[in-house]
């Protein structure tokens, strides 16, 4: 059985062995298998603040669907989040369609005499009200806490509602109190998509079983794009641009696109995933179901890594010769494009603080783009970026902090105390610890921006030389405000609070 | 409004607005027994509908978190609290401390009181609130903080100070306004000879906060929210309290100050005289938009869509100051039928006699309905009476209703995803004349 088959999908901390509580160096994670790049057994923090759990990236993905419904079941303070996620779903659609259109969120709202008496019956009626008044083409219900608690069983919902309405129902599973890994997100929608929209049976058997969607033809020149709901269309273009020089038609997915059409993907020739922390789980299903061949290595941030991404495409095709072309033609247009910005960054040091794979590609450009690293948070680790931090600790003269943490910016207020970096780049809501200290900050995503391929590279110098330029609202606001933090606090470890897990 | 579900609910749930109140008290920290998804969702939350405040001192991911898991669902958090309270007093750097519980840990059966008590009694600076997110939405948070601050922590016993005040009722972040609300009735309440304890503004000290039983009354600026911890300030500390509603505008204001002297025995002297020189100035300020309110037709009809607090005191600035029509207020909160009636009694009530139909309806997408209900387009061909020129002042999520009857649009209330706010406020005298700004700053925005 595999594990689209089951009724949840296994948190990440089972499957990939994925850890959030880990103090170490750049040398020690890259040191190979064995060492500290392969934790077995995560650490545990006995201090711990606040940070995310998996609803909010599985919404930012779901909001973000085109005539679908996300019907929130838990109590109604669960997916509040979206008002933030809104404006991301507003300017998307302005964007792809031409008018901004908000995302349509509901919530039972579950309250006490829910939580005693259990709140099936809620939603099933909620179902079959947003059914007639929104009539999406589907519903993902996504289950909160609550009823991950007290046993609500939303598949079972589901199961006894479908007939009843006309949208595709697609039960997503984000209790948070179950995996202290949020990439398990990207998982729980996969496989509410897997198992609603491309499930198994419903295409015709072939002699290897392996065939597209029931209808669909095998599409030999076009390659599933994997997009991320923080990737904005701008960075899509600058992926579609590269794609296209190579000759090869794209499928952009899952973000923004109508669930209806996700059947395509299993047209496509290939599936290339843009960040391996996102969608190894889908693309292993594509695969599994429909032969779709899939890469998943490399995320296209940054000049050798864009080159290395457009590379693994290439040779699929058997297209090396026309890929080694076009980076070399556009390795030359960019050197030269960022020639005058490098006198600013040269030697600067940077903190860079992100979802793993988002950091240490981000960190690979900012060296091309002369900084220097003073230390890197990623807000994970599993084994898809080991390869990340080998590629860094042999660009690098010399070792720096690698702090894997769910956020927690009490130990990035201690490291940035010391490191006293030169530039922070940071996650969304991210970025106030260092602006609080005086560094020059900037947002290492943000939809309306450009971060990727070779765009984005002169894009985010252009945007690195604004903020370097003229740090000021920062630095004042250090001189006027503090952190929440005692003083004593500075001068331990900044791992001090790291049990059980080893620690550097 | 539907009976099964809520359309994009302009709050989040009681620990998020309870997270919010505490970041708002000097030197707050918010200590959150939850599993480690509650304060990220609020940092987003506040991130797109409190128009551009995020946090605080000690907000959003640097709140201290328990972070509970699975392990804990089964075997119990109390000794994983424990821990966390013992390690955030070595590691935050606080003057009150607030252990807030979550969905999870209430249903758990976690025993928060007996843990926070001990600590208590080691002299820590703690209270605790049960604000599971199912007990009800953020204003429900802010009222559990304060009856919790005013039973565990305020002084009792204190002498009593015939001028002092206590002053609340508007939630901190989940209304943008509350600085600046605040701001300006406590403004006009120092102008009546009163000493102000606001609890969240920069003015305010944890000292005076302790010393809260001394105030002689308690104002609550609301007619819905913050009033049982109101009922429990009094049973406590005997402090008497007047729930008035958010005087926005010269009128709203007039009566509100006489209401407070009454109650807080200040001479009408000198009442009167401040409501005069208070009044002459923003007349003042006034006097020179006369001739363009006219040439350039500024009159509108209006839809107000809000918060309990809103929803009422703009539709009454709007029809009794602004001499605007407002047809049609929308309050986006579920409320018992009592708290709805003490809504309709306000606005039966106006000085222009308007008459304004208020509904309950928690989903943006039916307001259209409610408005079609109201004003149903008379007529045909050229000869048509539609509803305009009119203007919807909301929240961000009414821009589309503001879209589909071509009217402009203003946040007012949350979400305000499209605002930066930092002490702007619409109460008081300046607030109405604020508002004004505002307002007629959106119709000519094109001139």
């Amino acid at each position: 059985m595999s594990n689209i088959d089951l009724k949840t999908p296994p948190k990440r901390e089972d499957r990939l062995n994925a850890c959030i509580a880990h103090g170490s160096t750049i040398c020690e994670m890259a040191a190979g298998k064995g060492k500290k790049s392969c934790l077995q057994n995560d650490g545990d923090r006995s201090f711990t603040q606040g940070s995310i759990c998996l609803l909010l990236p599985a919404l930012a993905m779901l909001n973000s669907l085109p005539d679908n419904v996300v019907l929130m079941h838990g109590a109604i303070g669960c997916g509040s989040c979206t008002h933030s996620q809104n404006a991301n779903v507003r300017f998307g659609t302005t964007q792809r369609q031409g008018k901004a259109r908000d995302a349509v969120w509901i919530s039972t709202a579950m309250n006490e005499s829910d939580v005693i008496s259990g709140g099936e019956d809620k939603l099933e009626l909620a179902i079959i009200e947003a059914d007639r008044r929104y009539k999406p083409f589907s519903i993902t219900v996504v289950s909160g806490c609550v009823p991950g608690i007290i046993g609500d069983d939303i598949d079972g919902v589901v199961l006894k509602v479908q007939p009843e309405v006309n949208a595709r129902l697609l039960p997503i599973h984000c209790e948070g109190f179950k995996t202290k890994i949020w990439a398990t997100a990207y998982d729980a929608v996969y496989h509410g998509i897997g198992r609603t929209l491309l499930r198994e049976g419903e295409q015709p058997a072939t002699a290897d079983g392996l065939a597209p969607f029931k209808g669909l033809e095998r599409l030999p020149n076009t390659v599933n794009l994997m997009n991320v709901s923080s990737m904005g269309q701008i960075d899509e273009q600058e992926l579609e641009r590269l794609l296209k020089l190579l000759g090869l038609e794209v499928n952009i997915f899952p973000v923004f696109a109508h669930p209806e059409s996700m059947v395509k993907a299993t047209q496509a020739a290939l599936s290339i995933s843009t960040c391996p922390t996102h969608d190894d789980y889908f693309l292993s299903y594509l695969e599994e179901r429909f032969g779709v061949p899939s890469l998943i290595q490399h995320m296209p941030i940054g000049i050798e890594n864009t080159g290395l991404w457009l590379r693994d495409v290439a040779a699929h095709f058997g297209l090396e010769e026309k890929a080694e072309q076009i980076i070399a033609q556009e390795e030359k247009e960019l050197s030269e494009a960022l020639s005058g910005f490098r006198p600013l960054f040269a030697g600067k040091k940077v903190f860079i603080s992100a979802g793993e794979f988002r950091a240490l590609a981000t960190a690979r450009l900012l060296e091309e783009l002369g900084f220097q690293m003073s230390g890197i948070r990623s807000f994970h680790h599993d084994k898809f970026a080991e390869v990340e931090y080998e590629k860094l600790a042999k660009s690098s003269t010399e070792d720096y902090v690698i702090d894997i943490a769910d956020v927690q910016p009490f130990e990035e207020a201690n490291l940035l105390r010391r490191l006293k970096p030169d530039l922070f780049l940071g996650h969304a809501n991210g970025n106030g610890t260092a602006a609080k200290l005086g560094i020059p900050t900037h947002a290492i995503y943000h939809t309306a921006l450009s971060y990727i391929g070779y765009k984005g590279a002169f894009e985010l110098a252009r945007r690195l030389q604004r903020q370097l330029r003229n740090p000021s609202y920062n630095r004042k606001l250090a001189e006027n405000v503090r952190l929440p933090y005692r003083d004593e606090w500075y001068g331990d470890s900044p791992f001090t609070y790291i049990t059980k897990g080893a620690t550097a | 409004m539907s009976d099964n579900f809520i359309e994009r609910a302009r709050y989040t749930c009681a620990q998020g607005g309870a997270a919010a109140t505490v970041t708002a008290l000097p030197g707050g920290i918010p200590i959150l027994h939850s599993p480690s998804g509650c304060a990220g969702n609020f940092a987003w939350s506040q991130n797109g509908g409190s128009a551009l405040q995020v946090g605080g001192y000690c907000g959003t991911l640097a709140m201290p978190s328990s972070n509970i898991q699975e392990r804990d669902v089964v075997f119990g958090g109390d000794s994983r609290l424990r821990e966390q309270i013992e390690n955030t007093l070595k590691v935050m750097d606080g003057s009150i401390y607030a252990v807030l519980t979550s969905c999870v840990t209430e249903i758990i059966g976690d025993d928060i009181k007996s843990i926070v008590a001990d600590f208590k009694n080691q002299g820590v600076p703690i209270i605790g609130a049960e604000t599971g997110g199912f007990k009800g939405n953020s204003y429900r948070g802010y009222d559990l903080v304060l009856q919790s601050l005013f039973r565990d922590f305020l002084e009792r016993g204190v002498v009593k100070k015939k001028k002092q005040v206590n002053l609340w009722g508007i939630i901190p972040s989940y209304d943008p306004f509350w600085r600046g609300n605040l701001e300006e009735v406590r403004r006009l309440l120092e102008l009546l000879g009163l000493e102000v304890n606001s609890f969240f503004l920069t003015d305010d000290t944890i000292e005076g906060i302790r010393q809260a039983g001394s105030a002689s009354l308690n104002i609550v600026i609301s007619h819905t929210y913050g009033l049982e911890a109101a009922a429990l300030f009094e049973e406590i500390h005997g402090t008497p309290f007047i729930s008035l509603p958010l005087p926005i505008g010269a009128s709203a204001t007039e009566s509100f100050l006489r209401a407070v002297s009454k109650a807080a025995k200040v001479s009408s002297a000198r009442t009167e005289t401040v409501i005069s020189t208070e009044k002459k100035r923003y007349f003042r300020y006034l006097e020179p938009l006369t001739d363009c309110i006219t040439d350039l037709d500024l009159q509108r009809y209006a839809v107000v869509v809000g918060d309990a607090n809103n929803a009422t005191a703009v539709t009454k600035f709007l029809a009794d100051d602004l001499g605007w029509l407002p047809e049609l207020a929308v309050c986006t909160d579920v409320l018992q039928e009592h708290e709805q009636e003490r809504l309709q009694e306000q606005l039966k009530h106006l000085e222009s006699r308007y008459p304004v139909s208020l509904v309950f309806e928690t989903d943006s997408s039916q307001v259209r309905g409610h408005l079609q209900k109201k004003w149903p387009v008379t007529g045909s061909g050229k000869y048509q009476n539609v509803f305009g020129p009119a203007f919807v002042i909301g929240s961000s999520l009414d821009r589309e209703l503001a879209l589909e009857i071509g009217a402009p649009h203003l946040s007012v209330s949350f979400p305000v995803a499209n605002r930066a706010i930092l002490d702007r406020g619409y109460t008081g005298f300046r607030g109405g004349l604020r508002l004004i700004e505002d307002l007629l700053g959106a119709v000519v925005a094109g001139r």
